[in-house]
């Protein structure tokens, strides 16, 4: 019954007018509700009953299509490297990059430089800071002729025998100790 | 005799050895590790449980009690000066060496406006908002090497880097950007695929806003007649000459800055952008007109 | 270069070749010249030199020689890792597989509610249920479960690394070749069989094209061999080409494989990388 009561009250709602607004429960009391019976300062809206209908709701805001707009140069800008970008050859570098020279490609061995264009020489330190390793990766050629020069470079250099590692099919030559920017001096200064 | 190339070598080897099938590849020694069974002399009868205990009743006393002592986790004391550390901003450091580097490498486009969405797009530096980061902290490893002239926009810089950059004939601003604008900043190839609107730049909040309104750290707030006073202050401080930027035939680059409530340079808020089709919609509608350009 | 090839040329008493430069295209086919096309390279080769393939035909069963072709050591010319092809093959394996064993654990064997006798006072040992693993008709106790997925990813580098180390070994095997286009003369599968054998491809031939649609007569003539298979570029793989003795590319298709690689070898791989990182966070 009250729900019979609800709904036609709601119809009456909806073609009320301007002040179509249920302010209080009288219609479920049974009161007959006029718009001057009413006052504006008891404006409920907590419940389903108190408040009012929605009547229009904008969900389409006007817009427009802007074909090859003059500011997608900075969209493209904002988007991802295809690649990694290539280097424009410099006079001078100033952060102390050294790149790779052309006469490099002439020697009986390669060192590969990395995608970021950098040497591939590592320090592997392990057992608590006691084992440390340089490793070269990335040689191609003749990897034995190459393990001979630096030892020899590296005797040289530091007046005592230093033991390496030749790992022929991964790559890689490793030296016992510490001596990666002796190595990396000696790859510079043959142009990798 | 052969190549002594490693290339050449194995592939010369490989001509001579049979054809590489299914059935004649193996791993490098040391790949597997046999699994203990639990059957047999090894992993059977006590199946590495021991004898009685809780090791083999599997009821252990709970983590970090030591049987009685003061456990390790609660005997160091609260200390109060880091209260709230996990509320606070973090700026991941980038050091002008770096910077120089990407330049070096032809990885950041000097031509143009540097942002952290370029320093993110040259792909040696990443940042996460999800853990407090709040932007770039420009440090001043190798500043005396740094010699480009860019214009760059950090969330934070010290005196020498801005000196550094300044001497060298840059522009350095500092701007805040909410962690919802950093998250589109990080990633925008993501956001524009989302199909959603570029919203508006935050407000700094209460504590940053006296860091971005002074014309000391070249905040993006602050008054620029204060700012090229501030310019000359430390050209006198470092000793070096301040260079006319009017004159430099790149200054309408270097002059480029963002609006407060801009994002991206170039793109305004309530623009959604469409990278399938290549164009951009704009809204037309007064009220969102008004609401994104407040 | 060119004139070590034009010796070996002349040495098969063919005409000396017309050598025309020309971006990254095809070579053009001459009645009785050949064509060598110097390619211009995105990322030229540092040290390995190039490999040269002849481009063949497939219009006629004998053999014709339509020209040189060259190949990018980083692609054709890789060291060749046995171990990271075996991981490659392992995984194409094993990540799709999901396993349908399945056996019934001691809650879902039906029965064993109850205690089957009291704790004490029997003479017999002590038990819960008669379904417990230890009795015969129990449930099995870590036994396989139904729906078991394999999955897991090998890392991106690896992947293609398996790629460039196959692709090297087919060709310096003998069991790579570069044909002009896939025209048959004719759709019945004698011809394709006539083909492999006079040219010694090995028994199983895959073949490589560009795109989707390969020619029709092909598709008819290998629809009835189950040992010819046609397949697009997008899906090359190592276990389908270790599987097959012997690879056919077309031209298009090896420029495009070559283009691809080379594009993920230098390029930042750490989102392909990342979709599938097992976070330890």
């Amino acid at each position: 019954m009250a729900t019979v009561w609800r709904s036609q009250c709601a119809f009456a709602r909806f073609f009320a007018g301007k002040t179509g607004l249920i302010l209080n429960n009288t219609a479920d009391l049974g009161a007959k509700v006029r718009p001057d019976s009413i006052s504006v300062s008891k404006r409920l809206y907590s419940n389903y009953g108190n408040s009012p209908f929605v009547r229009r709701i904008q969900e389409q805001y006007a817009y427009e299509v802007v074909k090859n707009p003059p500011e997608w140069s900075y969209v493209e800008r904002l988007l991802p490297f295809e690649g990694i970008p290539k280097v424009t050859p410099k006079d001078c570098y100033p952060s102390g990059w050294i790149p790779r020279k052309e006469e490099a490609s002439n020697l009986p061995y390669f060192l590969q430089r990395t995608k970021n264009e950098e040497l591939s020489i590592y320090l592997d330190i392990s057992c608590r800071g006691m084992r440390k390793i340089s490793k070269i990766k990335k040689i191609e050629g003749d990897i034995w002729l190459l393990n001979d020069e630096l030892k020899e470079y590296l005797k040289n250099r530091y007046n005592r025998y230093i033991e390496s590692r030749v790992h022929e099919l991964a790559k890689f030559i490793e030296f016992k100790g510490d001596y990666v920017n002796a190595l990396k001096e000696w790859a510079h200064s043959k142009g990798f | 005799m052969g190549s002594r190339q490693i290339t050449e070598k194995s592939l010369a080897m490989l001509r001579s050895l049979p054809r590489i099938s299914i059935g004649n590849l193996r791993d490098n020694p040391g790949h597997k590790k046999n699994s203990k069974r639990g059957r047999g002399q090894h992993g059977g009868d006590k199946h590495g449980a021991g004898n009685k205990g809780s090791g083999q009743r599997m009821n252990y006393m709970r983590l970090g009690y030591e049987t009685g002592n003061n456990p390790f986790y609660l005997r160091m004391p609260q200390e109060h000066y880091y209260r709230g550390h996990h509320f606070r901003r973090q700026y991941p450091p980038l050091s002008l060496q770096q910077v120089q580097l990407l330049i070096d490498k032809n990885r950041l486009d000097i031509s143009k406006p540097v942002d952290i969405a370029s320093i993110v797009k040259s792909g040696l530096y990443n940042f996460f908002p999800d853990q407090k980061h709040f932007g770039v902290n420009l440090t001043d490893e190798g500043v005396d090497n740094f010699a480009a002239k860019i214009n760059i926009e950090v969330q934070w810089a010290s005196e020498q880097v801005i000196a550094a950059i300044e001497r060298n004939g840059g522009v350095i601003t500092t701007a805040y950007y909410d962690p919802h604008s950093l998250f589109l900043l990080k990633d925008p190839k993501q956001f524009f695929e989302n199909g959603q609107s570029i919203p508006r730049r935050m407000i700094p909040p209460p504590d940053a806003i006296e860091y971005y309104t002074s014309a000391k750290n070249r905040g993006y707030l602050a008054d620029p007649e204060e700012i090229s006073q501030d310019r000359l202050r430390l050209a006198q401080k470092y000793g070096y000459e301040l260079p006319k930027l009017e004159n430099d035939p790149s200054y309408e680059m270097l002059c480029e800055r963002k609006d407060p409530r801009q994002i991206f340079y170039g793109l305004d808020p309530g623009w959604v952008i469409n990278l399938k089709d290549q164009c951009i919609l704009k809204p037309k509608d007064e009220e969102l007109v008004r609401f994104f350009a407040s | 270069m060119a004139s070590l090839l034009i010796n070996a040329l002349r040495k098969i008493h063919i005409s000396t070749p017309q050598i025309r430069s020309s971006f990254l295209s095809s070579s053009a086919v001459c009645s009785n010249t050949l064509t060598i096309t110097k390619k211009d390279w995105k990322y030229p080769p540092q040290y390995t030199k190039p490999r040269e393939v002849w481009i063949e035909n497939v219009d006629t069963v004998e053999e014709k020689k339509l020209g040189l072709f060259e190949l990018h050591p980083l692609v054709y010319a890789a060291t060749p890792r046995i171990d990271i092809i075996q991981r490659n093959v392992i995984w194409q394996r094993k990540f799709r597989w999901v396993s349908w064993a399945h056996t019934k654990t001691r809650a879902e064997v039906r029965g064993g509610g109850k205690k089957p006798w009291p704790q004490k006072g029997q003479g017999r040992a002590r038990h819960g249920s008669i379904r417990s693993p230890l009795f015969r008709g129990g449930g099995v106790a870590h036994g396989p479960r139904s729906g078991k997925t394999h999955f897991y990813m090998l890392p991106f580098h690896l992947r293609i690394h398996g790629l460039t180390s196959t692709l090297s070994a087919k060709l310096a095997q003998d069991d790579l070749h570069v044909v002009k286009d896939l025209e048959l003369p004719s759709d019945e599968p004698e011809y394709l069989i006539d083909l492999i054998e006079s040219r010694n491809w090995g028994p199983s031939v895959l073949i490589v094209d560009d795109t989707d649609y390969a020619p029709r007569n092909l598709t008819v003539a290998s629809d009835s061999l189950p040992h010819v298979n046609i397949m697009p570029v997008y899906g090359l793989n190592v276990y389908s080409m270790l599987k097959h003795d012997t690879l056919i590319l077309t031209q298009s298709a090896a420029e495009k494989i070559e283009e691809r690689i080379l594009h993920y070898l230098h390029s930042d791989t750490k989102k392909q990388q990342a979709q599938f990182k097992l976070d330890q966070v």
